[in-house]
């Protein structure tokens, strides 16, 4: 008899946990936010509003891991990393949701030195009391991704070791991928020889956006390159399209991201991979989106 | 007979050891600060350099140009010519290097100072009128000897880059001992001073300066004594200065503690044996005399002033060995027709210029944020050795950076403005297509074009029919070169993915420092159209 109403017990249990979402929440948040307006921390603010605040994403006690675009050795108004503004302002967030720590973290192109104080993100990020920490080349460890196609790679091991998760991507061109948005940032997690993963980027963008599995993705498309990327140069390259997308499908952010540069997310064989490998939705009309301009 | 040494020397022994770590610390701060710190614009980091006057003067005559910097070198050939050679016993951070390893040597007993009267003293004015006979034909080698340049080259290409070895592998240990915060927070810190640890002639540069730091095994000072042509230069300027040694005839007991202890081999006893330029004023002389009798009162004129006794013989051999070394050191082919890999730092001089100006500081080389710059071993012929080149697979030139030509003490890399610099062509890239990942195998790879750093991108990827090792045929998207908007920076050969043997590399064709070094005639480049 106690193992029957064992089993039943469980049986209940399970039954209440897998309807608690529904029955607990009290409000239906939308998938997508895409912000526009003329202050990128106040559209950063929004959207992660919009998706029902920051205590959202973050606990009170987490380490909370931010992985701008801090690729190269430009300056904000070139549009080649991540607006410091945003990324300070998500610092700050993480704060407020009650993260004991909050680090910034990304392995870059040119000298990590020069990419870091350039893009202002550095001291951004510092002001706002995150740890910014230079790649670490002792910190790299194989990992297993466990992906379709990328079965291990070198990861920097402070992506390993922290709670949460946020992915805050600029929108840009990109040679190869067209365009570099969420889910190409995840090399900057990497170590090693990645300029290989050039050779399949596709598949490698999807299994490390599986493995990384960000809480919450932010898309920096205050400025947006729109040409030359993923470098620009000229501020000609640049557009200033004031706008800032956040979400928890970080396939749908990408989707979202490719409308801005004009393109149909189901002309970018990523997307549709991502998509029917069951990751995340890259039909917008499916997509609760809410709209608002600040 | 009173025997006590003099309290008032061993003080003013005291300043002078005071003063010479401070000057060394002087120098190694500003060599650690001469790095990417943030700003555009760097400091005078390299104003040491501007009191050598003789870097000045060889930099002058074989330049025949007047560098303003070098004004500063004034203030030591006035101190000098007033004091005598306090730089050397006081200021010059190799000096002490020198002296420091010279007392190490001595208090372990490897080294036994003695007495001695040889007569290599000499050398250095040997050396130093090989040097500049050698600068009248244009020949500048003041750079391989001159102890600024050597301490400079030797701490930015061996010495540090070692020392960040060891940090590195110091911080491995720490990982696995499991200390991993503290070293976490020291890999922060050393990444912050960004120190370059791969050069090409890192172990000889290493070799080179531990043997001169050898050479104290032997005399105290040996550099110093025998070899430095600085200090020959400032022994002849300081002939008449004002600073005098006298020895208390009455106190003396001949005990000859200060010959056998002088640094510099100035013989103090007897008085009139006393070698006024050879005195780099370390009062170890005055502060050790048991008696107390050596003094060196202001403006004591002594009855006879003793100077190394130059053969004139020697003087017209060391001149014309030095005229006849120039045709040999002119003999090389990099001369007649440009080098491939002589790829030289974005404000560069025209070759010829820049030889006569380079002093082979390394200071390029240190501030260099991607360790691009490396000392050059044959590429521009014997004049160039230890020169700064750009080897694109160590490190590229970074785009808007422009450290190495502000820190350059002599004008061989002019001092260009960061807009000014992202215009300069220092090479041309060029595709092996036999190595390329698109063009041999058909697989997608746009490395280079994703790292060009030129708007519009200098590399263009365009469709390809490729014939496959299997076949088949696919046309992937493969780069092409713009010749007019390359600069030769090398960021594509230092991301390529083909590792061994990039297959896109840079060579010194299109620079802009050289009339000849060029693919296309002027006029046709203008003709054609820069596509965006």
């Amino acid at each position: 008899m106690k193992r029957r109403r064992f089993i039943k017990n469980i049986a209940l249990g399970s039954l209440i946990l897998n309807f608690k979402p529904s029955l607990f929440a009290l409000k239906n948040f939308p998938d997508l936010a895409v912000i526009q307006g003329d202050i990128p921390g106040l559209l950063t603010r929004e959207a992660v509003a919009s998706l029902g605040g920051i205590k959202r994403f973050v606990s009170k006690g987490d380490i909370v891991l931010i992985k701008p675009n801090i690729g190269w050795d430009r300056t904000p108004k070139q549009a080649a990393c991540t607006n410091p503004k945003v990324v300070e302002t998500l610092v700050e967030l993480s704060f407020e949701g009650g993260a004991k720590e909050v680090k910034v973290i990304d392995n870059p192109c040119n000298q990590a030195k020069r990419t870091y104080l350039r893009s202002g993100i550095a001291e951004a990020a510092k002001q706002a009391g995150a740890k910014v920490l230079f790649p670490n080349k002792h910190r790299l460890k194989k990992t297993p991704l466990k992906g379709e196609w990328l079965k291990e790679w070198l990861v920097f091991s402070d992506f390993l070791e922290v709670d949460k998760i946020i992915n805050v991507p600029i929108a840009k061109t990109h040679s190869l991928s067209r365009l570099t948005l969420g889910m190409k940032n995840w090399l900057g997690a990497l170590g090693g020889n990645r300029n290989q993963l050039h050779q399949k980027l596709d598949q490698a963008m999807i299994d490390l956006a599986a493995f990384f599995r960000p809480c919450l993705t932010i898309l920096d498309a205050y400025r947006i390159l729109i040409r030359n990327g993923p470098q620009g140069g000229r501020l000609s390259d640049v557009k200033l399209y004031k706008t800032v997308v956040a979400g928890v499908d970080y396939v749908a952010v990408d989707a979202m991201g490719t409308t801005f540069f004009g393109i149909n997310p189901y002309d970018m064989p990523y997307l549709r991979l991502a998509q029917q490998k069951g990751d995340g939705e890259i039909n917008l009309d499916r997509l609760q989106i809410e709209k608002r301009t600040v | 007979m009173k025997k006590e040494r003099s309290k008032k020397y061993r003080l003013i022994q005291g300043l002078r050891i005071l003063s010479q770590t401070i000057f060394f610390f002087l120098f190694f701060y500003l060599l650690l600060g001469t790095h990417f710190t943030g700003e555009d614009y760097i400091g005078r980091v390299e104003i040491f350099f501007h009191f050598d006057p003789l870097l000045a003067l060889s930099t002058l005559i074989a330049s025949r140009a007047v560098f303003i910097s070098f004004l500063l070198a004034a203030v030591t050939i006035v101190m000098t010519f007033v004091l005598g050679r306090v730089v050397c016993g006081w200021v010059c951070p190799l000096g002490s290097i020198h002296q420091f390893f010279s007392f190490i040597f001595k208090k372990v007993k490897l080294l036994r100072p003695k007495d001695t009267g040889d007569k290599k003293l000499a050398w250095k004015y040997y050396l130093l009128i090989f040097i500049l006979v050698g600068t009248l034909f244009a020949l500048d080698l003041v750079g391989i000897f001159d102890p600024l340049s050597l301490l400079y080259r030797s701490f930015s290409v061996a010495v540090l880059p070692a020392l960040s070895y060891s940090f590195e592998a110091s911080l491995g240990f720490l990982y696995q001992i499991n200390i991993a915060s503290l070293a976490d927070s020291l890999a922060q810190f050393f990444e912050n001073l960004a120190l370059n640890a791969t050069f090409r002639q890192g172990f000889f540069m290493g070799a080179i300066f531990i043997g001169i730091l050898l050479l104290n095994l032997s005399r105290e000072r040996f550099w110093c004594r025998y070899l430095c042509p600085l200090g020959a230069f400032l022994a002849l300027i300081s002939r008449w200065n004002i600073v005098k040694l006298k020895i208390d005839q009455e106190k003396c007991i001949k005990c000859k503690l200060c010959n056998i202890h002088c640094e510099t081999q100035a013989t103090p006893y007897p008085e009139d044996k006393w070698r006024s330029s050879e005195c780099v004023y370390c009062f170890t002389c005055s502060s050790i005399c048991p008696t107390s009798a050596i003094e060196f009162p202001v403006a004591y004129v002594p009855e006879k002033i003793e100077s190394v006794n130059l053969d004139r013989r020697k003087l017209i051999l060391s001149s014309l060995l030095s005229v006849v070394a120039v045709p040999f050191f002119r003999l090389s082919p990099s001369l007649k027709r440009a080098s491939p890999k002589l790829i030289r730092p974005p404000g560069a001089l025209a070759e010829e210029k820049f030889l006569q100006k380079c002093i082979k500081c390394g200071e390029c080389m240190k501030v260099c944020p991607t360790n691009a710059l490396q000392p050059a071993l044959n590429e521009a012929g014997p004049e160039g050795i230890w020169t700064p080149v750009l080897v694109p697979k160590i490190g590229y030139c970074e785009y808007y950076c422009s450290l190495c030509s502000q820190v350059c003490p002599t004008g061989a890399i002019r001092a260009l403005a960061v807009p000014e610099k992202t215009k300069v062509k220092i090479g041309l890239a060029w595709v092996n297509k036999n190595r390329c990942i698109p063009y041999f195998l058909g697989t997608p790879c746009i490395v280079c074009e994703e790292h060009c750093p030129t708007s519009p991108k200098a590399i263009k990827l365009v469709k390809t029919e490729v014939l496959r090792p299997d076949g088949t045929i696919r046309t992937p998207a493969a780069p092409v070169i713009n010749t007019d908007l390359c600069i030769g920076c090398g960021i594509c050969e230092n991301k390529c993915p083909v590792a061994d043997r990039p297959a896109i590399f840079v060579t010194s064709i299109g620079e802009d420092r050289s009339a000849q070094n060029q693919l296309l005639l002027p006029l046709l480049k203008e003709d054609s159209e820069i596509f965006d």
